[in-house]
């Protein structure tokens, strides 16, 4: 599975270019075109494994509760995917044994040996400006996420502070805590930041440029009540 | 001080590295990550009075974050606007630059932010009654909800009210109809600004009105 992300960061779409009888598992809703012979199964699970238990967890994620499960055909075959929102996706390649945290609802798809299990990062979690609950991709294999915004990467040795609100994904070599931005809880408050994410570890954190809930208020406030 | 504005036009968001010593200042809620040994203070806007001014009348934040590094070496700062869009960075050399209520992003200490009357040619061309007045010397960043277009102009030139994000002092706003009583009411112009003088003027390619209403009658 070769993946490019194309027409980013407004409008971002995946190619994923697929050898003869390879799998792609995508949320469901997210294909946009694909070859003709590509075979479709739609089930609530990932292959092999789980069942209705994780589908309802993954919902929980904010994800959809069915799954699409793509298989090229005998020439190999390509597919788009996309997602409802405007914004960037990027991809990663997960080595086995590894563990990357996702915010709830940016997963597009993955190959077929990573896991989606649910993920949770505490009570932390109810103020981070995120999702209650995260997923936990593991295995081996690429996956495909997206975000609100333009996506950038932040290598972290030490501390890094990022915005509630702005956190796509980041390796489980990382921790984070909620803080005030600065040495004042008063100034973070006053200065609009309320809370921030404070990363300790070593690892990546990638961001999303735009917050999503923050531009839904003031459009929201603009709009006539229903 | 690096400074870079990516992801634009749709998603711009500005990447600075700040060197020891070194100070921005940001509207509030701007920071999207930042190292965690940069010093953030909260401030008035340019002091209590000119604080409530900017804010109630320029579309600003009550407050302002000062990001400060002081440690001994280069720290990493991300600064973006609410909206998706277009941001601009613009060097001042002791000049200054008119801003739409609520554009204005970050700047370097040595400029100096007002707020001032704007004109009513400004207010029914949907500017705003007030407009933001950006002065000295410094790096400035501003953006708007689509894509940005300068324009350099000399005499007259005419822009869709709700359009003009930024201008150069000795320029004047004029409202007028697009056409004639028909066509300006036919063709969806409707009114223009009219911008007289001559120096630099930035567009935004949509607009949040523009948004809202077409979203608008869609909602049920």
């Amino acid at each position: 599975m070769n993946t490019t992300i194309e027409c980013g960061p407004g409008c971002s779409t995946a190619h994923v270019a697929m050898a003869p009888g390879e799998t792609c598992t995508s949320e469901a809703g997210a294909m946009i075109a694909m070859s003709g012979d590509m075979g479709i199964e739609t089930t609530t699970k990932k292959r092999g494994g789980g069942g209705v238990l994780k589908a309802m967890k993954r919902m929980l994620a904010g994800e959809s509760f069915f799954l699409n499960h793509f298989t090229a055909g005998q020439q190999g075959g390509e597919l788009y995917l996309a997602t409802t929102m405007p914004g960037d996706m990027m991809t990663y390649q997960l080595q086995a044994g590894e563990s990357l945290i996702v915010q709830g609802g940016s997963y597009v798809a993955c190959e077929e040996g990573v896991e989606i299990d649910l993920s949770w990062q505490g009570f932390k979690s109810f103020l981070s400006g995120e999702r209650v609950f995260w997923l936990n991709l593991n295995g081996e294999g690429q996956v495909i996420l997206s975000s609100f915004g333009a996506i950038y990467p932040i290598e972290i040795d030490g501390e890094h502070i990022v915005d509630t609100g702005h956190i796509v994904a980041f390796n489980e070599t990382l921790d984070f805590t909620l803080t005030k931005a600065g040495k004042s809880w008063a100034s973070s408050f006053l200065g609009g930041e309320g809370l921030v994410c404070k990363f300790r570890g070593r690892g990546t954190v990638w961001c999303q440029s735009h917050n999503a809930v923050g531009f839904g208020r003031t459009l929201g406030a603009k709009l006539r009540p229903r | 001080m690096q400074t870079e504005v990516k992801g634009a036009p749709a998603f711009a968001y500005i990447e600075t590295v700040l060197e020891p010593g070194e100070t921005l200042v940001a509207e509030s809620d701007a920071m999207t990550s930042m190292a965690a040994d940069l010093d953030v203070k909260a401030e008035f806007n340019g002091g209590f009075v000119s604080g409530l001014c900017k804010k109630f009348l320029g579309g600003e934040s009550l407050f302002v974050n000062r990001f400060t590094n002081n440690t001994n070496g280069p720290r990493s700062l991300t600064l973006t606007q609410g909206t998706p869009g277009d941001i601009r960075e613009v060097d001042l050399d002791g000049g200054s630059i008119y801003l739409q209520p609520g554009a204005y992003i970050a700047s370097t200490p040595g400029l100096k932010l007002g707020v001032g009357y704007a004109g009513i040619g400004s207010f029914i061309g949907r500017e705003g009654l007030f407009r933001l007045q950006v002065s000295g010397t410094g790096r400035l960043w501003f953006g708007a909800y689509g894509a940005l277009l300068d324009k350099e102009i000399q005499g007259e030139y005419i822009v869709d009210t709700s359009h003009l994000v930024a201008y150069e002092p000795g320029m004047s706003l004029h409202v007028q109809m697009a056409g004639g009583i028909i066509s300006s009411v036919f063709s969806g112009e409707g009114l223009v600004t009219r911008v007289e003088g001559t120096g630099r003027i930035v567009i935004q390619s949509r607009s949040m009105s523009g948004l809202v209403s077409w979203l608008n009658p869609k909602l049920r």
